[in-house]
């Protein structure tokens, strides 16, 4: 078993004594760290420091010695969002702090996806998302895209005030195979059953899971509706999003 | 006492002959907009049917307060954001992802500010419930606070990493935005306001306490100071890391959000503010019956909270009758005591 002196990044590692707290979460990370190289710990630390400028110039740099943009993002970007994903849920950090590690991570995956787009590397899956109808919430949303995305699935953002025809026509279009509802509001929560309903009636309901999150929404809420899944928070989701398509990281 | 008596006496901590029910955020729903011929969105926006729309809080359903202003875009709109103003079945809301402004250079209060048709809605629908009532029953406004203000102004994501990127600018900016709410409330103090809510969203499912320590703790104690009614201060989500801060600000209330435990909450304020609150709005109001309505609220007189209400503005389908329970309760409970 990996022990976190394995990890040659000082940062990371007292990162992972002060608030990976959870034995499962704390064994996960340190065995992804210590198959890391330092330079994508680096690019992780940098990350999860949300310094956007550091993780641009340390993925480029990356790149031009040789890395593969596979590497940069399982070991370097998503490894440094494994934690700070982990530090949201147990509120150590705040939408703040996580809206400029997203930052960051845009920053690496702007240099990432033009490779991976033309090396046909595949997501682990695809989801489309959206706010629902009447609703122009978007905050819980992103955040969970972004962390969608970091985990390495391929998202398709409907953005806000989405009806029920948009997110059936994205999920046909799409051949999308799971998505996500949000709202913030008790008013446009009813929208998710609507919306739920609409996929019954076009006979689409089988071959697409359904997730629902935001503020108000609770387990019994989206069971009521007959929402395959409920995810409290981002890493929630991400979680969710693998169990409902049945899928793991790649590292 | 009367109702306004019973709720200006709990908000300065004194003694009342019961709790008084309160909702300092919104009471409308699509029933009450039916019984009162005053829908959405025109109860928003005509300052007769807002009055007919927030008074049946004291007429239909028996609480103790009438609060005018269901939404939290009347000063935004003012300020210039787009809104998307809906239909009757849902509550308008600014378009943030249209920001109005992106540095404190492009703050600016309009001229027309106080007579801009959003802001004089409310100020005039304030004016006629005082004549309508008098001193029989607490009105209540509400001016938004400048984090609020700048989720609005600014979107909420790049005022969030303003906020982390450049201190000094975002308090620049809660300072330009904050005359904007001692603005709207100082006009409706003058139109007849026993009180004024004042929600800025600093809550804990965005921010640290330290956040609300480092922006707002004196930016809510000028206002305490500035606005010469009391204030009751509206945070959703979990606050409890935040009210020993909140409750050095010299507002008179914090309207507190079911994310936290009556008898925690109590503890943390420590009788330096009072509470409001703090019945359950998705679980409870919508989703159940009479039963749970009363066991909430028993569990918020059992903990001495100061005035009971439903956490926030109460989802538009919410049956009247759960919301009728609350005072019921109230009456009960204190019968039982008496007993």
């Amino acid at each position: 078993m990996a022990e976190i002196a394995d990890i040659s990044n000082e940062f990371i590692r007292q990162e992972i004594d002060e608030f990976i707290e959870r034995a499962d979460e704390r064994e996960r990370i340190i065995s992804l760290f210590s198959r890391s190289s330092p330079g994508m710990q680096a690019i992780a630390a940098a990350l999860i420091d949300g310094d956007n400028e550091l993780v641009d110039e340390l993925t480029q740099a990356a790149l031009a010695a040789g890395a593969e943009a596979l590497e940069v993002m399982d070991y370097g970007l998503i490894a440094g969002m494994a934690i700070v994903g982990v530090k949201f849920r147990q509120n150590f950090i705040f939408v703040p702090e996580v809206l400029a590690c997203a930052r960051a991570m845009k920053a690496g995956m702007k240099h990432i996806d033009p490779i991976l787009s033309a090396s046909g590397i595949e997501p682990l899956g695809k989801v489309v998302m959206g706010t629902v109808k009447g609703d122009l919430h978007d905050i819980g949303k992103n955040l969970c895209i972004m962390m969608l995305r970091g985990a390495g699935f391929e998202v398709i953002d409907l953005g806000v005030d989405t009806s029920s025809d948009a997110f059936i026509d994205a999920v046909e279009r799409h051949q999308a195979h799971l998505m996500g509802m949000s709202a913030l509001l008790t008013t446009t929560m009813p929208n998710m059953g609507k919306t739920i309903d609409a996929f019954i009636d076009a006979d689409l309901r089988d071959g697409v899971k359904i997730m629902v999150g935001g503020a108000p929404v609770t387990q019994e809420f989206a069971d009521d509706m007959g929402a395959d899944g409920y995810g409290k928070d981002a890493l929630a989701c991400v979680a969710l999003a693998k169990k409902l398509l049945g899928v793991e990281s790649r590292t | 006492m009367n109702s306004r008596d019973r709720v200006l006496a709990a908000l300065r901590l004194e003694p009342v002959d019961r709790t008084p029910v309160c909702n300092p955020t919104s009471v409308a729903t699509v029933e009450l907009m039916d019984l009162a011929d005053a829908p959405f969105p025109d109860a928003n926006r005509i300052p007769e049917l807002m009055a007919r729309l927030a008074e049946t809080s004291y007429t239909e359903l028996g609480f103790d307060t009438i609060m005018p202003v269901f939404s939290i875009i009347q000063e935004s709109s003012a300020l210039g954001c787009r809104i998307q103003w809906e239909q009757k079945d849902n509550w308008p809301t600014v378009k943030m992802r249209e920001p109005i402004w992106e540095t404190p250079d492009d703050i600016r209060i309009p001229a027309d500010f106080l007579t801009h048709p959003d802001t004089r809605c409310v100020i005039d629908a304030i004016k006629l419930l005082r004549k309508r009532y008098g001193n029989e029953v607490a009105i209540i406004g509400k001016t938004m606070g400048p984090w609020s203000l700048g989720y609005h102004c600014f979107g909420v994501e790049p005022f969030l990493l303003l906020s982390l990127d450049d201190p000094g600018k975002t308090k620049l900016c809660l300072d330009r935005m904050k005359e904007a709410t001692v603005q709207f409330g100082l006009a409706q103090i003058e139109a007849g306001a026993d009180a004024l809510t004042l929600p800025d969203h600093a809550t804990g499912d965005l921010v640290s306490a330290e956040y609300y320590e480092r922006y707002l703790v004196d930016v809510h104690k000028e206002f305490a100071e500035r606005l010469p009614i009391p204030l009751i201060l509206h945070i959703c989500g979990r606050t409890v890391d935040r009210m020993p801060f909140i409750a050095q600000t010299g507002m008179a209330a914090f309207h507190y959000d079911s994310k936290n435990q009556p008898a925690e909450s109590m503890e943390a304020v420590n009788g330096r503010v009072a509470l409001v609150g703090n019945i359950n709005n998705p679980e409870t109001l919508f989703s159940k019956g009479a039963a749970e309505v009363r066991a909430e609220v028993y569990k918020n007189l059992n903990a001495r909270v100061n005035l009971v209400g439903p956490e926030c503005a109460i989802p538009l389908q919410t049956a009247i009758e759960n919301l009728k329970e609350i005072p019921k309760a109230v009456r009960d409970w204190h019968r039982e005591r008496a007993a």
